[in-house]
């Protein structure tokens, strides 16, 4: 059995021997973590600690040293992920805290995801994704935003209260198969029909296809106002997402 | 001798992923129904809106601190435009 101690990088033996309580996964940890490079450590560790700053510059190192794109996801970004997944099931920390991991998660695949495609790997496609205007509530956006990188997605994130001609001149620019809009208040939730509006107006409708979701959100709403998908989470988001772009066979 | 870098080891690299996101989604659903999803460890208010529940800091520029007690709804605390 690999013992505590094999772990070379001191914040992550601590991260394990803190909050790693049950056994197996414990154990699990030691295991994967001792495997690792300490320079991979150093990234898991960054990562941990949601320092998205830190991660891109060590990982760029990293690949700029040859080291191979997929010991840098497995040992250093996933590794790091899959503590901060205990952590969070523990209530150790919370979901701020997951959002800032995932940003720093999304740091480190900016430097590995021009290898991916050099190597004939694309994302599984393009998602535009913004909160709808007049409402500033962004968890719910950026869970999904963490769920479809996660899942191979390019997201462009708009942030909150983005107007229709935002999603428009987004639209416009980056030319995503998917838009993605997010309502957490029931006044707010009109806006989402409205930006569809501005969609048809400009003669764009039949370029994206267009999924709907937040709190107030139903799926007879999402049909009425002409939207081609609702989810109604995140788990939902991707499996509509990866319908709507012709992968797997959705929700 | 290090694995191919191939569409298939991507996928599992993302399967994997997406299924520790996939299990931090489930404490998501149930934790927002016990705590403010903005409230971060330190107990600070991460959200770029008002809430009632929001309680000065002891240094300027610091987050404010959540006065909610994560009993109520506190969704009945935020403040919307």
């Amino acid at each position: 059995m690999t013992e505590l101690k094999e772990v070379t990088n001191e914040f992550i033996r601590g991260e394990i021997d803190e909050f790693v309580e049950r056994p197996e996964e414990r154990e699990r940890m030691i295991s994967m973590f001792a495997a690792c490079r300490p320079d991979m450590l150093d990234i898991g560790a960054a990562l941990i600690e949601g320092e998205d700053g830190v991660v891109d510059e060590l990982t760029r190192a990293q690949l700029d040293a040859g080291t191979e794109a997929l010991e840098v996801m497995d040992d250093g970004l996933i590794a790091g992920m899959a503590l901060v997944g205990i952590k969070f099931r523990e209530n150790f920390i919370f979901v701020p805290e997951v959002l800032a991991c995932a940003r720093a998660m999304k740091a480190g695949m900016a430097h590995i995801e021009p290898i991916l495609s050099d190597a004939g790997i694309e994302p599984v496609g393009k998602v535009v994704m913004g909160t709808v205007k007049g409402d500033l509530h962004d968890i719910g956006k950026n869970l999904c935003i963490m769920m479809l990188r996660g899942a191979g997605f390019e997201v462009i994130d708009l942030g909150v209260d983005t107007s229709p001609d935002d999603f428009i001149d987004a639209v416009e620019e980056h030319r995503p198969l998917v838009m993605g809009m997010s309502a957490l208040l029931t006044t707010t939730m009109p806006n989402m029909g409205k930006t569809i509006d501005a969609f048809v107006d400009a003669d764009l409708r039949e370029a994206v296809k267009i999924m709907v979701g937040g709190a107030p959100v139903t799926p007879e709403f999402a049909e009425d106002m002409g939207a081609d998908g609702y989810g109604k989470d995140a788990m939902e988001c991707v499996a509509i997402a990866k319908q709507l772009v012709g992968v797997g066979s959705g929700a | 001798m290090p694995e191919p870098l191939d569409q298939e080891a991507y996928q599992r690299r993302l399967d994997r992923v997406t299924e520790m996101f996939g299990s931090m989604m489930e404490t998501v659903e149930d934790l927002t129904t016990k705590r403010c999803p903005y409230k971060n460890k330190e107990g600070r208010c991460t959200a770029g809106f008002g809430c009632r529940n929001q309680r000065k800091p002891p240094q300027k520029g610091e987050r404010f601190i959540c006065g909610g007690d994560d009993k109520l709804d506190y969704r009945r605390a935020w403040e919307v435009p």
